[in-house]
């Protein structure tokens, strides 16, 4: 797994590794089994892979073929020993890659899993080379004898409506093309009837499989279909028409060999197991809520440093809030000790922000009691609610690209900052980049 | 030539001198930084603020938010008595403007804002006489109300009292007025301008 992966990815996974194992000792004493430890590991792994994993994965492979799933001993295949397994998040994703041990997978397609593979529909199958497919129809992969044409049967295929980080579009004709020299050819039921939301049952409607390797018919499902956006890859714009699509195939068929089909099977067979898995689990436990500890996990992981570390700030300035003279027994403002000056803005800071309302409320009206005492000049145009324009530019560029990290100096002269950096992850384009030192320029 | 400042024209011409002018174009006052302060009359977070607004920088060793507005170009300092400075508007409307802006972006954070007690506390503005000004004998006219320590400063100070007016006079002949409003500003550049012109250098620009 890690000879496929870049130094962010092996950070990341080293990272993984460390939180589960120091977790271990923790579930069970909470008495959860390790087999939810393990869900949890693989599902987060699934995560990071999906969104990261395009850009190690192609970075890796752009010479390898396109799938470089690894493939089960029984197929024996380019000297690959290890067993091809499978990471199946609760999500609709798969993601093939090797599988060193106790590590990634928990559901590893059997070994000598025979043709042929029933792929229910609504299922995304995700190669290691960071492809995307979803299966809205159902499919069985079968061998079949070479020379046989393609999907130029019924595939169906839409327009995908979802998008997250996908392939790019320059993929979909290398997609298309490895699919091996042995014609692959996936015909679908007529899938009239199916129901889009495979969810509720994985639907096992045994195609006509000819192909050793198959052809996915990759037919993008609606994006409700299980409230994960996040896990549902677009499959790269399939909007191709089922003949332009046979086309391709066919010129597939011509060129590609037989290890890529070979991987191309694994995927089906393991998104099969997927399947299973899912129905089951939805039988067990309902699958969102794992899913949202999971999102919880990741994203309360990393991100949250700095505002934690931001909390510690107590604001010690300005003067005390009413609230906390109330409960010193309704004293004025200025009959407080300096002391307790302090301690209550400490613990005014250290409150959350939905106390600062109340006390804003309560110290306005202390406010104008004094100031009446002050001054009578003070003029009130109380129109500030109607009159105030908007600020005529709003946020310019809700940016996704985030820097966290710490930093050794940031300087300002005018509108010009310079930033001095260290010990960073950016995400930027949609991919992580791990840093120790970074030095920036902008201007605002 | 001055894009960014709003330049104020008024009449140079002192009709009610006798002094032999003959200079009858208009000067051009130049307003480079208004200074405004109010006050939202509710007490502030500043955590809050620097944690969720926009273009803000947080000075917790001062005790203050530096806000920075793009549209009017001001930067206030906010404090959390809900005292704000509004500095860098090039006049006063942009100073009232900006400020009634910042204070609807803290109310927009969440507090209870009131926009009270807007005034501008101060204006600088920059002017050019056509002439070099001779400032030792400037100085010299003038003795009391001007003073000029060229060892400290390379300009003559010409304090104003009955208009809280301060000119700051180069021998350049470009001079620096800063006042508690545009009015007292251009008012002050009138009255000292006769008195500079009786200064000039021989040599006209």
């Amino acid at each position: 797994m890690l000879s496929n992966t870049g130094p962010v990815a092996k950070l990341y996974l080293s990272i993984i590794d460390d939180v589960i194992e120091s977790m271990r000792e923790l579930y069970l004493d909470e008495g959860l089994e390790d087999r939810v430890l393990d869900d949890l590991r693989r599902i987060w792994e699934a995560k990071m892979m999906q969104s990261k994993a395009m850009e190690d994965f192609r970075k890796n492979n752009i010479n390898s073929s396109n799938f470089v799933l690894q493939l089960p001993d029984s197929y024996g295949q380019i000297g690959r020993a290890h067993k091809a397994t499978v990471v199946i998040p609760a999500g609709q994703s798969i993601h093939g890659f090797p599988n060193n041990s106790e590590t990634l997978a928990t559901f590893s397609l059997p070994a000598g899993l025979a043709y042929p593979v029933q792929i229910p529909a609504g299922v995304t199958l995700q190669t290691a080379s960071g492809q995307l497919y979803k299966v809205n129809v159902p499919v069985v992969v079968t061998q079949a004898p070479m020379g046989q044409k393609p999907l130029s049967l019924q595939i169906q295929r839409a327009p995908a409506p979802q998008s997250t980080a996908a392939p790019p579009d320059t993929k979909l004709p290398q997609q298309v093309e490895p699919p091996p020299a042995p014609a692959p050819s996936v015909s679908q039921s007529p899938q009239a009837d199916l129901p889009p939301s495979p969810e509720s049952s994985p639907v096992q409607q045994p195609q006509v499989p000819t192909a050793d390797a198959t052809q996915l018919p990759v037919v993008p499902s609606p994006p409700a279909q299980e409230n994960e956006p996040s896990a549902q890859p677009e499959p790269v714009n399939y909007s191709m028409t089922s003949s332009p699509c046979s086309q391709l195939l066919e010129e597939a068929l011509a060129q590609t060999t037989q290890l890529k089909s070979r991987d191309i099977d694994d995927i089906l067979k393991q998104v099969i197991e997927e399947e299973r898995e899912k129905a089951e689990r939805r039988r067990n436990l309902p699958p969102a809520r794992t899913q949202d500890q999971t999102e919880a996990v990741l994203a309360g992981l990393g991100l949250d440093y700095s505002y934690s570390e931001l909390s510690d700030i107590v604001q010690l300035d300005g003067p005390p809030d009413n609230s906390d003279a109330e409960e010193e027994g309704g004293a004025p403002l200025e009959e407080n000790d300096f002391l307790g000056i302090i301690n209550a803005e400490a613990i005014k800071a250290l409150q959350e922000g939905g106390g600062s309302s109340d006390g804003n409320s309560l110290s306005s009206s202390s406010d104008s009691e004094g100031a009446d005492k002050l001054s009578a000049e003070d003029e009130d145009p109380l129109n500030s609610g109607d009159d105030v324009i908007e600020q005529d530019i709003p946020d310019l560029f809700d940016t996704d690209n985030v820097i966290v990290c710490q930093y050794d100096k940031i300087h300002r002269s005018k509108n010009r900052w310079k930033f001095h950096l260290k010990d960073g992850v950016m995400c930027y384009a949609g991919r992580d980049y791990v840093f120790s030192k970074a030095v920036g320029e902008a201007e605002w | 030539m001055h894009e960014e400042k709003a330049p104020y024209g008024i009449l140079a011409a002192p009709h009610n001198f006798h002094m032999d002018s003959g200079n009858d174009d208009a000067l051009d006052i130049i307003i480079t930084n208004v200074v405004a302060t109010f006050k939202t009359r509710c007490h502030l977070n500043l955590r809050t603020i620097a944690l969720e607004g926009v273009n803000v920088i947080y000075k917790p060793e001062c005790g203050k938010v530096l806000m920075k507005l793009r549209k009017p170009k001001i930067t206030a300092s906010i404090w959390s008595s809900g005292k704000c400075i509004c500095t860098g508007a090039t006049s006063e409307d942009d100073a009232k403007r900006g400020a009634r802006r910042l204070a609807r972006c803290i109310q927009k954070l969440g507090f209870k804002v009131r926009f009270s007690a807007f005034k501008v506390v101060n204006v600088l503005a920059v002017c050019s006489m056509p002439f070099s000004v001779q400032l030792i004998d400037f100085t010299k006219n003038n003795r009391p109300i001007a003073s000029y320590e060229p060892e400290l400063h390379p300009a003559a100070t010409y304090r104003i009292k009955h208009i809280k007016a301060t000119i700051q006079v180069f021998s350049t002949g470009s001079i620096t007025v800063t006042g508690p409003n545009v009015q007292n500003v251009a008012t002050a550049v009138e009255e000292v301008y006769p008195l500079l012109f009786e200064c000039k250098k021989p040599l006209r620009k």
